[in-house]
């Protein structure tokens, strides 16, 4: 008796405790790999998602139906891959009861987790960079950084005004999802532009020496090398490797995040390079916001923010917006609100859009950003404004 | 450039780091009969302790770049020869000959450490400042100063172990106790600390190489799960156990990578190398230079 009476007493305690936090706090899901050679981009996107959750609880949180909820961020590594993502997506769904992912990091791990989300009525924000995670099949999912779609026309146009003797693109990606869409994307976008696609080749991610691929670029003798949705760090190495080698054209990262680790592992070899993702958030142009997380993250994690940590900040945003906009918690009430709200993230004001381009408004429109490496520092070159973002602002 | 002799440089270079990592994991199966899994630590402890310290050591010290980068060396072995220590008396030292109980121990070593080094050093890709600058041509081929450096590093320390097992009482000890342990141990040799010397040998080869490697790849704590699967493929081809053939196997492995890699992908070249491992374990399983188990 008396041990069943402490079972209750821990009962009371601890499960039936749950549901009174859980009634005035929202618990948001991040989906991110924590470990692994991806490790520095859901630690950093973790560290952007609490700020964000602080900044919102500590502005008194979220209003709904005349209640104000706390907001608490829950990150689960996906290790960057398909089946960690399935397990992030379960973790946080079924222990968690999160109806919200306000990040999920990389392309295979986010196709694994829709899977899940969109069956199970969970809204999905993301920042996978593939094409194929997002249209009207998937109505609950929401993409919350530039895309191929946003870039590389801006990125690939810039190029060939720049350096008008080109005449043809050599790709290298990782091979896996996220790799496979972007390379799929640049062929299009290359054609478009009138530059000849010579090769399309992929390398695992676990590789470590690049020095024959370096080898077989160099062979083929190409005016621009594309390393598309190559890490960084990778990235850097390749090109030291194109460097050694003799190779001298134009370099271009479509998805390149990452300039500071770019240039720490490229060199002089990164000199030159274009990218497509790589803000800097502590140049001119950056927002007070921006300068201010960054400024945290380089005290806190060692590490300048890059788009896709932003991201993680932008998607507790949206999500604050989405909820308030809905006045509900109803993840499908949330995704039908969302596409008429102008919000506050990191970058100003934004919203989403680009129907035309997706068959849904589920872009976020935010401003993209070519930047070039100049001397080993991130400058900006051609920034764009969305016309349709500018509509929504009455610009 | 001349194709043919750049793909002899990449294999030359490729090769030299996987020799010096599969050398402590063939070492160590070869004398305590485990199977290290968590071999890729060691060696991502190595160069991330080499990352953390030169970028300090060059402006504290105001010394040549080559000197930091021997004091970081020490360094870093010196962690390893620490964190060796005490994974030997905390757990492998009750798993000798055990593939099991080590298998379990290992993987479970893997996922703490990991979790430790992301700890202590970040999960944030690490670079090196180049030791050396420059580029050399060999006969076409052409390869940085920095790579030809490591290259002779590792050849001079593949050499120096080769010359310890050989030529040391040390050596011929490791050496009788992979051959027949109840043999070696009736003739004297006290098995335990055998052990453990070739576990401290082993681990420090892995040290060795990733620390060697730090200046020349972007370290983070992941790294050695990378080189671990290689160096897997190149103990089974060359045999577990045989130093012989974990230099052999390494070369290989880096000939296979950088021909198939440039005539048709890394990823052919990994399935070739796969499809090799499972002939070898169907036909010839003691490798081309391991002894048949009695």
């Amino acid at each position: 008796m008396t041990r069943l009476l402490r079972t209750l007493a821990l009962l009371t305690a601890t499960g039936f405790a749950s549901p009174a936090l859980a009634q005035d706090t929202i618990v948001l899901g991040v989906s991110a790999p924590l470990s692994g050679a991806a490790a520095s981009w859901g630690i950093g996107t973790d560290w952007a998602s609490q700020q964000a959750a602080k900044h919102i609880n500590d502005a008194g949180g979220i209003k709904v139906g005349g209640k104000t909820y706390k907001v608490e961020v829950r990150s689960v590594d996906n290790k960057y891959t398909a089946g960690d993502g399935m397990k992030t997506a379960e973790t946080l769904i079924s222990r968690d009861k999160v109806k919200i992912f306000t990040q999920s990091v990389g392309t295979a791990p986010v196709k694994a987790i829709q899977a899940l989300t969109e069956r199970e009525n969970i809204l999905l924000f993301t920042s996978a960079w593939g094409r194929s995670v997002k249209g009207p099949s998937f109505p609950l999912t929401f993409t919350i950084i530039n895309t191929p779609d946003e870039v590389l026309a801006p990125i690939y146009a810039t190029v060939k005004q720049r350096h008008p003797e080109v005449k043809n693109v050599l790709m290298l990606n990782p091979n896996d999802a996220s790799g496979q869409d972007t390379a799929k994307d640049a062929t299009k976008f290359w054609t478009e532009a009138g530059i000849k696609v010579l090769d399309s080749l992929y390398f695992e991610r676990s590789t470590t020496e690049f020095q024959p691929i370096a080898t077989k670029i160099v062979s083929q003798k190409p005016d621009i090398v594309d390393l598309g949705g190559t890490p960084p760090a990778n990235a850097g190495t390749v090109l030291k490797e194109l460097e050694v080698q003799g190779w001298k054209g134009v370099k271009v990262i479509g998805a390149g995040t990452g300039s500071d680790v770019l240039v720490r592992t490229g060199g002089t070899a990164a000199n030159g390079t274009y990218m497509g993702l790589a803000a800097d958030f502590d140049g001119p142009t950056a927002t007070e916001v921006q300068r201010k997380l960054n400024a945290g993250a380089k005290e806190v994690l060692k590490e300048s923010l890059n788009v896709i940590h932003m991201g993680g900040y932008d998607g507790v945003m949206a999500a604050k917006a989405g909820i308030e906009a809905a006045n509900s918690l109803d993840p499908q009430k949330i995704a039908e609100a969302l596409p008429k709200a102008v919000f506050d993230i990191s970058y100003g004001k934004a919203a989403f859009g680009s129907k035309d381009v997706y068959g849904t408004p589920q872009q976020l429109l935010i401003p993209i950003v070519v930047t070039q490496i100049q001397d080993g520092k991130t400058v900006e070159v051609v920034r764009i404004v969305p016309d349709e973002l500018k509509k929504r602002l009455g610009q | 450039m001349d194709l043919a002799a750049q793909l002899l440089v990449n294999t030359l270079q490729i090769g030299s780091v996987y020799v010096l990592f599969a050398l402590g994991l063939t070492l160590i199966f070869g004398v305590m009969k485990i199977v290290n899994f968590a071999h890729g630590e060691f060696f991502s402890l190595a160069a991330l302790v080499v990352a953390v310290l030169m970028p300090v050591l060059a402006p504290a010290l105001g010394l040549p770049l080559w000197v930091d980068f021997l004091i970081a060396l020490a360094a870093a072995i010196g962690a390893v020869l620490v964190l060796g220590t005490l994974t030997y008396w905390i757990g492998f030292e009750r798993y000798l000959r055990d593939l099991v109980g080590s298998f379990i121990l290992s993987v479970g070593l893997i996922l703490f450490l990991q979790g430790v080094f992301v700890e202590i050093f970040t999960a944030t890709p690490r670079p090196v400042e180049p030791i050396v600058t420059g580029t050399i041509s060999i006969f076409g081929g052409r390869i940085t100063a920095q790579r030809l450096l490591i290259v002779a590093l590792a050849i001079t320390f593949t050499a120096m172990l080769y010359l310890v097992l050989q030529r040391t009482k040390l050596g011929k000890a490791l050496r009788a106790v992979a051959e027949d342990r109840e043999a070696a141990m009736l003739q004297g040799i006290r098995y335990r600390s055998i052990s453990f010397y070739g576990w401290l040998i082993g681990v420090s080869m892995a040290g060795l190489a990733g620390a060697l490697i730090a200046p020349l790849t972007v370290s983070q704590p992941a790294i050695g799960g990378d080189y671990l699967i290689k160096a897997f493929i190149i103990i089974i081809i060359g045999g577990l156990g045989s130093i012989p053939g974990a230099i052999f196997g390494g070369l290989l492995v880096a000939l296979i990578e950088s021909i198939f890699g440039y005539y048709y992908d890394l990823t052919i070249a990994t399935i070739i190398m796969f499809v090799l491992v499972m002939v070898f374990l169907l036909v010839r399983p003691q490798g081309l230079m391991g002894h048949v188990e009695r």
